[in-house]
């Protein structure tokens, strides 16, 4: 009875260990520096939005924690290890969804490649792959091949086929840039449904305010030319959020105030 | 709306084949009236003649088959090699370093001026046809199968990256795919090409096959069999390229 109590008296007072950090990372190409001293905490199951005028590195900052790039100096900390490679704990939704999917491929094509590279045995795949399409809204579309479904559609199968990976982080590089208003809402809200469903931790990157806000436990400002990060916003919104009464709370837009006279400034 | 198209696409079929009935019309008009002289041009209905003869002897046939048969040979060898080696230079820098000034060296050169080489080291065998061939019907094949493996799109390998699949698994799931229909491309004009030389390479080996059945026809004055010989070439032309767009049109159902 004894240990049960201190260990959870020791996760009241120790805080938690984070599941990945950035510490002191600089990242240059040649001359140009992209990112200078970068140090950031993202806790496990944290949704944390990143946004910044266009060349603050937002997409590098992802690309780090993907392994796709390393630092020149510093850190990427994942899980205790530090990163050298790309690794199935981590999923990335790529905004150009229609140059990520395999255009050979069926919907269901498309999740086989993530469950054979997972080493996932043939027999499970129709199981699997039936509900990861219904996971992101796609049931019964598996026969479609990518160029028969819309910018929408598509952008849903790559996230399904980041969750074939059962990843514990999900990378999202302004994964809805390029969808209509409503398309995106509804697909903001099921990926808010599938963080926390699957708890997995969230790295989103945006260039839309609101989204971030909204669909962000937190958010990151960052400055451009270099990189830096400029200032942590804790949002604090009530969960689940909703398109509507979210947008409306005076807490949303106070800190939608904040972050528009910080973007204009930064 | 589907419905109309197809009457237009009937129509302009029907229209084709008329205008090239009429041609042969004219031509056999022009025969009988004696404004073409015969022994260049002989009538249609001659050469139709000379071809149902060939046919009925065997001799047609045979030629035929064997002149078949060797440019697909030929051709089949030649993309093989075209493709591996393609890849290869495609995908890696190290290949493209080494083989790069190499191959764009022998590109260029018409590979009927090599038939002496090839004679000087085959012999008028077999052989000797089969290597001119391959060596035209590489080159297309080749370079559009670099071209293929350099166009796929980086943001693929990066997706075959965090997936962590390995070197086989990306070859042939991601850059053999991607690069298929460049392959496909260069095959086809490498079909081409494989036509051209499997005549050249019969009448310049004295290789029994429609090629030299035309040059002999010639050199004795047998107009219809030397026409007869070009229609049974164009047909195999036309009816190889024919297969070739319907395997490739099921190979790329997706695009």
């Amino acid at each position: 009875m004894k240990p049960l109590q201190t260990r959870a008296a020791a996760r009241e007072t120790a805080p938690p260990t984070p599941l990945i950090s950035f510490r002191r990372i600089d990242l240059s190409y040649g001359d140009r520096r992209i990112l200078e001293d970068i140090n950031l905490d993202i806790g496990e199951g944290e949704f944390v939005s990143v946004v910044g005028p266009s060349g603050c590195g937002k997409t590098t900052l992802l690309r780090l924690i993907a392994g796709l790039a390393r630092p020149t100096a510093g850190d990427v900390i994942l899980d205790g290890q530090p990163v050298a490679a790309p690794s199935r704990k981590v999923a990335v939704v790529f905004q150009d969804y229609s140059k990520a999917l395999l255009p050979w491929r069926t919907a269901a094509g498309n999740i086989a490649l993530a469950l054979s590279a997972m080493g996932v045995p043939k027999a499970e795949w129709p199981d699997r792959i039936s509900a990861l399409l219904a996971t992101v809204g796609l049931a019964g579309d598996g026969d479609k091949l990518p160029r028969q479904m819309s910018g929408g559609m598509q952008q849903r199968l790559q996230i399904a086929r980041c969750l074939a990976q059962e990843p514990r982080v999900l990378l999202m590089d302004e994964p809805f840039g390029a969808l209509d208003a409503m398309t995106r809402q509804s697909l903001q809200d099921e990926v808010l449904r599938i963080a926390s469903t699957r708890s997995v931790t969230v790295f989103f990157v945006t260039h839309e305010l609101e989204e971030a806000i909204y669909l962000g436990d937190r958010v990151v400002g960052l400055y451009a030319n270099p990189g830096r990060v400029a200032q942590c916003f804790d949002v604090g919104l009530a969960k689940p959020r909703d398109q509507l009464s979210t947008r409306e709370d005076p807490h949303f837009l106070s800190l939608r105030h904040e972050l528009f006279s910080f973007i204009k400034q930064a | 709306m589907a419905r109309y198209e197809t009457i237009d696409r009937l129509f302009w079929f029907a229209a084709s084949l008329g205008f090239a009935a009429a041609l042969l019309l004219i031509w056999e008009g022009a025969v009988h009236a004696g404004l073409v002289r015969p022994l260049f041009f002989p009538a249609p209905s001659r050469i139709w003649a000379a071809l149902v003869h060939g046919v009925v002897d065997g001799s047609m046939l045979s030629d035929t088959v064997v002149t078949v048969s060797r440019t697909l040979g030929g051709w089949l060898a030649a993309s093989l090699v075209g493709a591996a080696l393609g890849a290869l230079i495609g995908l890696s820098r190290r290949a493209n370093a080494y083989l790069g000034s190499t191959l764009e060296a022998l590109r260029p050169l018409p590979p009927a001026s090599l038939v002496p080489i090839f004679v000087a080291v085959f012999g008028y065998s077999e052989q000797m046809v089969m290597a001119i061939i391959a060596f035209g019907a590489l080159w297309p094949c080749l370079l559009s199968t670099v071209s293929g493996f350099r166009a796929v799109e980086p943001r693929l390998y990066e997706v075959a990256r965090v997936l962590g699949m390995g070197r086989p698994s990306v070859l042939f799931r991601i850059a053999l795919p991607s690069a298929l229909p460049e392959i496909f491309a260069g095959m086809r004009v490498g079909l081409t090409v494989s036509l051209i030389l499997v005549v050249v390479g019969e009448m310049l080996g004295s290789r029994p096959g429609l090629g030299l059945s035309i040059l002999l026809a010639q050199r004795s004055f047998q107009s219809p069999d030397l026409f007869a010989g070009i229609a049974v070439l164009g047909l195999i032309g036309f009816l190889t390229a024919t297969l070739l767009n319907a395997v490739e049109s099921r190979l790329l159902f997706w695009r």
